[in-house]
């Protein structure tokens, strides 16, 4: 394998991403604008901010299907709340509710031992249900839609304060994973958690933290959004988890555990708030849009595994890899 | 129809926000709320046709029942520089940022079939659609004539929040109070205007309430397809209890006229979509158009079920 193209498989998300962009340029007339840019961030920003919290839960080996109803509960409250509280501490209190299904989420899985995946279809239900019981399957409207009208505002004639929140948080995020302790022991319990833990990691912690920070940070996504539409909805985020678990792994995050990153997961966001754009702006039917983003999805897995074969045979074995498969 | 002397100054108006050239070509987005479902389906189509007579571009985009959705594709319309937006709303409120962005971006913008709640006015131009409050005053007078104004009811409504379920079932509840009617709602189940989770909620309101349910009230036509299938299932060759529907649909209709169903409520997908798209063409003429505007509905029985068209 040439030079070249390892690396381009190595950039595959900034390619998929250039390409995509590229060819809406090209083929959607009126794609190439700030407007366009700024809207479609702040679209992104809302899966963003639960694909962060999940590429972290990813890359600990776990899964959270439960994000799209905590992102219904949070905002509801964050609405709720709003005539006793006022709109700032019924905002807190909404994240934090986001941060108890986290803790929920994590005892299940840390101190329970469930399954994550098994765990979290649990709750994702519940929260779901608590969702309708709280608001009798009604739509609650907020106390003030001149603030939502706010917050919608463009800064800078690109970010809203979704979206800027969203790129500060994966910086933070990226320089979190690459350059602290507890960033690459995220990636060592991820890889192997028994292993992690016989070098000194505790890994019930990590994961326990990794499924209260994810929760949070759905939470927080939730609040926004309610904020924006003035709207604490029981139907929020229903369509929600999939395309977030579907951005983090288009970022190349793998569901196994012990690989991804922040950079990955901003270029997956963003080629999924892409096409999306791109696709609505060229009057796609919705299915079809599904249908791409499936594809993209497939054709990145691919790739992500001729690159893990590439390396195999030049560097003989990739370590990681090697825990991986001793794992199962 | 379109005067070309009247759509200077809109056009020029558009033409001082849009940078590009394809701006004047008038398109108008249409956000609609799913692809393929019976009513929505032949509406969208009405709607289509109707701009393809009258030279108007349609950029449709369905929200498939999801209001987070829908809000992002207002703003791809804002993004899109529409001439014109056309939403059909599946929730009072959460639309109105994106609505007034609209707005600021001088994007006249109208709401089809479903209302919003009145914060959203001062962003829209019009609503047009049927007055779904009222369609549930009628039919709970269809039932009330039907049950002798007596009796127990399960009230099978459509999608959580949406205007339209929210209008249906206000209507319909505030109506029986009005008149004094004695027929009590024994409860009211979310099946989101499908008839698969009409049949299974069905299923388990026969199962809880049995021979209780003297009259059934289904938001529409589809849901009480469900209802009569899972009572079917229930109670082979029992008659179904008093059930009135609302749309009009063309089973519907051969339900009544086989005592299935006791009424339905005639209101045409084809004239909302038409509605539609014939007030966005006003008002990219310049011409002001009503806030209001409704299309025309008919209770249907036994007794003029062979007079009135189905709707669909």
């Amino acid at each position: 394998m040439s030079a070249f193209v390892s690396t381009l498989l190595r950039y595959r998300v900034a390619v998929i991403l250039g390409l995509t962009l590229l060819v809406a340029a090209m083929i959607v007339p009126g794609f190439v604008s700030l407007t366009t840019l700024s809207l479609g961030l702040d679209r992104g920003s809302t899966i963003g901010l639960i694909a962060i919290g999940l590429t972290v839960l990813l890359i600990a080996g776990q899964i959270d299907l439960s994000v799209g109803s905590v992102f219904a509960v949070a905002g509801i409250v964050a609405v709720m709340l709003q005539p006793m509280l006022g709109m700032g501490p019924a905002a807190v209190v909404g994240v934090l509710a986001g941060t108890a299904a986290g803790i929920v989420n994590g005892c299940l899985v840390v101190f329970l031992r469930v399954n994550s995946l098994v765990a979290t279809l649990a709750t994702m239900l519940i929260f779901r249900s608590i969702a309708h019981w709280m608001t009798a399957s009604q739509p609650i409207p907020g106390t003030d839609i001149m603030f939502s009208i706010t917050l919608s505002e463009i800064y800078l004639q690109v970010f809203t304060v979704r979206s800027g929140l969203f790129l500060v948080s994966i910086l933070l995020l990226h320089v979190w994973l690459t350059r602290t302790v507890a960033g690459r022991n995220l990636f060592a319990v991820g890889s192997n958690a028994l292993s992690a833990e016989a070098s000194g990691i505790s890994s019930d912690r990590i994961m326990f933290s990794s499924f209260v920070f994810a929760s949070t940070l759905a939470g927080v996504a939730g609040v926004l959004q309610s904020l924006a539409t003035n709207t604490g909805s029981p139907v929020y985020g229903s369509e929600l988890t999939v395309a977030v678990i579907a951005a983090v792994v288009v970022g190349g995050t793998r569901l196994e555990g012990g690989r991804g990153s922040a950079l990955g997961t901003l270029g997956g966001v963003l080629t999924i708030a892409a096409l999306t754009t791109a696709m609505e702006f060229q009057s796609v039917p919705a299915y079809m849009q599904q249908v791409a983003s499936g594809l993209i999805l497939i054709l990145l897995v691919v790739l992500d595994r001729t690159v893990r074969t590439g390396g195999k045979t030049r560097r003989k074995r990739c370590p990681r890899l090697t825990l991986f498969i001793s794992n199962r | 129809m379109i005067g070309k002397t009247a759509t200077v100054p809109a056009i020029a108006a558009v033409a001082l926000l849009a940078s590009t050239a394809f701006a004047s070509a008038k398109t108008v987005c249409y956000v609609t709320a799913a692809d393929s479902h019976a009513y929505a389906t032949p509406a969208n189509v009405a709607l289509n046709d109707r701009a393809k007579e009258l030279g108007i571009e349609i950029l449709s985009l369905s929200q498939n029942f999801d209001v987070q959705t829908g809000t992002e594709q207002v703003s791809t319309c804002i993004a899109r520089k529409a001439d014109g937006i056309i939403l059909w709303p599946l929730d009072p409120q959460a639309y109105i940022p994106a609505l007034a962005r609209a707005k600021q971006a001088n994007i006249p913008a109208i709401l089809i079939n479903s209302p919003m709640a009145e914060q959203a006015n001062e962003f829209i131009k019009s609503f047009t659609g049927p007055d779904v409050y009222e369609e549930g005053k009628l039919a709970a007078d269809s039932l009330n004539e039907a049950m002798k104004g007596e009796g127990a009811v399960v009230v099978i409504a459509g999608q959580a929040g949406n205007g339209t379920t929210i209008g249906r079932v206000g209507g319909f509840v505030d109506r029986l109070k009005e008149t004094g009617s004695k027929i009590e709602v024994l409860d009211t189940v979310n099946a989101d205007f499908d008839q698969q989770k009409a049949l299974v909620a069905s299923r388990d309101l026969i199962t809880r309430f049995g021979d209780k349910i003297t009259g059934v009230y289904a938001n529409d036509d589809t849901m009480a397809r469900g209802f009569i299938d899972a009572w079917k299932e229930a109670n082979a060759g029992k008659p179904t209890p008093p059930i009135v529907g609302i749309n009009g649909q063309r089973d519907a209709f051969d339900s009544i006229r086989s005592g299935e169903m006791y009424s339905t409520i005639v209101q045409s997908p084809v004239e909302d979509g038409k509605l539609a798209i014939n007030t966005m063409a006003e008002i990219l003429d310049g011409k002001e158009v009503n806030a209001r505007l409704p299309i025309p509905l008919t209770v249907v029985t036994k007794a003029n079920v062979d007079s009135v068209e189905p709707a669909f």
